[in-house]
């Protein structure tokens, strides 16, 4: 699983790092750090819970965690390309 | 006051008869409950037009629910912030900053201001605002089984942590409170006289820290820069205006309702008080239940949004107490739920003008509550007394007489 930061959106309400701090890191000014954030394996149900806590909407979660081991170039291309 | 009439743009049908100035419970009441009363803007559709609806009595738009108000509050661009409630009091129209400011200005005042009240530099200010609750509430208890909360904690503790914050001495505190009351809850009269008197001491605090600096917010301020440049006196002025302003209610207000829901409902005080784990998710929840503050933009554009008109110029009104009792939210809005998770409320706003107090804000809240709870037994509003409730553009509650005898 993974986090999607939609960095534009946080307005700093902190209450993604309120619910888990070790996963939500903020910056000084308590924005959200700008990148992605890979889950661990046991921390899915708190990272959720962090996401779902946002009042922007600006994480967002991202279930298909086999996406990653999917890159375009290893998927059979159809059609016209 | 003037009522404004009904621009002809607005549709006949999209007007109701709702104020948060004048409807039932908004004016002062004996036991009133403004915030249920308002939750009855979710009978009808789910935008209308209220002709009476500032202090000065301008009609709004009124956005009901919470995604609207997000969708309002986010896109500053259509949804200006720039609207001069303070100094329109004095025939004036600067902006208090950073909250009339709109982007991009907004974001280098805001930048300015909010190391100063980040989660971290709020962490660090705990164990003094825990200190002072504390002492707070040991003189009460001291010599008394009952008092009259607003006079006697929630005021003196918010207001003196914030006077801290600002560099001001305690001894101002009565008059900084009166001074607030004026201006949030005073009649036509009062209320220019209380803004002239906090921005002559806003004027006059600012030149004292350009001449004797000392570690406090307004010798940050006059010391400050933003884009390689002082600040001008304007700036400095609506900065300090609006920190004096946003600080000094609020959180006594959040804790002065908290507190009476607590009175009347002592099984939930009781779960409180014995599982104070639980003040922490429970502050989400009255801060969702009772939240103080109207939020007012102006329309720069004409714009049609989830079917209503709305025309340049035009004022918008995102009540927090509105969103926060959406159904379309909140399971159960008007059930107080401490245990509610994926509590998402608006209390503090949303988009760019989040408030920038709210990590002390809540901090204070549960603070506040924990000592609270922690020293004083099981308490009642006292027999014979009846709170007095307030609407408006900051809703209020005083004479809030609590009894433990
Ligand atoms: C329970 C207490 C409080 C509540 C419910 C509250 C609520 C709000 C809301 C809703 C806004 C947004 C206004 C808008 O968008 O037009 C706001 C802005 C603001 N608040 Fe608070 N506030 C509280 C306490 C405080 C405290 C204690 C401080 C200062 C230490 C503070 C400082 C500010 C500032 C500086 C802004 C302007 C932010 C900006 O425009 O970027 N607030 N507050
Ligand atoms: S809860 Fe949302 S807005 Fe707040 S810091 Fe986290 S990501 Fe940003």
């Amino acid at each position: 699983m993974r986090i999607i930061v939609h960095n534009a959106k946080c307005q700093g309400h902190a209450r993604c790092w309120a619910q888990a701090p070790d996963i939500f890191k903020l910056d000084d000014d308590g924005y959200i750090l700008p990148g992605d954030i890979q889950v661990a394996e046991g921390e899915q149900l708190l990272a959720s819970q962090g996401a779902r806590s946002c009042p922007e909407r600006a994480l967002e979660v991202d279930r298909t965690s086999a996406a990653r081991f999917e890159p375009a170039a290893m998927q059979p291309r159809t059609g016209e390309a | 006051m003037a009522i404004n009439p009904v621009p002809d743009h607005v549709p006949p049908e999209m007007v109701r008869d709702f104020s948060l100035f004048t409807s039932p419970g908004m004016p002062p009441t004996p036991n009133g409950d403004p915030h249920a009363a308002v939750a009855c803007a979710h009978d009808g559709p789910p935008i209308f037009y209220s002709p009476y609806n500032t202090q000065d009595g301008r009609g709004t738009w009124v956005i009901t629910r919470a995604a609207d108000q997000r969708k309002v509050l986010q896109d500053t661009e259509t949804f200006s912030s720039h609207r001069s409630i303070f100094s329109s009091i004095l025939g004036e129209t600067w902006p208090t900053i950073p909250l009339e400011l709109d982007p991009p200005a907004h974001g280098a005042f805001r930048s300015l201001l909010s190391p100063l009240l980040s989660p971290k530099r709020v962490t660090a200010l705990e164990p003094a605002v825990r200190e002072r609750a504390i002492a707070l509430i040991d003189r009460i208890t001291a010599s008394a089984t009952s008092c009259d909360v607003m006079k006697d904690f929630a005021f003196p503790f918010t207001v003196s942590i914030f006077l801290r914050f600002l560099g001001l001495p305690d001894q101002g505190l009565d008059t900084f409170v009166g001074w607030a009351k004026d201006l949030l809850h005073g009649d036509d009269v009062e209320r220019p006289v209380a803004a002239r008197k906090i921005v002559a001491f806003i004027d006059e605090l600012a030149t004292n820290r350009r001449k004797d600096p000392v570690d406090d917010l307004m010798t940050f301020i006059v010391q400050a820069q933003i884009e390689g440049r002082r600040l001008t006196d304007g700036e400095i002025r609506g900065i300090g205006v609006l920190v004096f302003v946003a600080g000094l209610d609020t959180v006594a207000a959040a804790i002065g309702f908290d507190l009476a829901y607590l009175a009347r409902n002592l099984k939930d005080q009781e779960l409180l008080r014995s599982e104070p784990a639980r003040i922490l998710l429970a502050t989400e929840e009255l801060l969702r239940a009772y939240p103080p503050i109207q939020l007012i933009r102006v329309a720069t554009k004409d714009i049609d949004f989830e079917g209503a008109p709305i025309r340049k110029g035009d004022y918008v009104s995102c009540a927090t107490m509105i969103a926060n009792r959406d159904p379309e939210e909140f399971e159960s809005p008007n059930t107080v739920d401490l245990a509610r998770e994926h509590n998402r409320h608006a209390a503090f706003g949303y988009g760019p003008h989040r408030c920038l107090g709210s990590h002390l804000a809540r901090r204070e809240i549960v603070i506040g509550l924990e000592e609270w709870l922690a020293r004083i037994p099981t308490f009642r509003i006292k027999e014979g007394t009846a709170p007095i409730t307030c609407g408006g553009h900051v809703f209020g509650i005083e004479n809030l007489i609590l009894d433990w005898s």
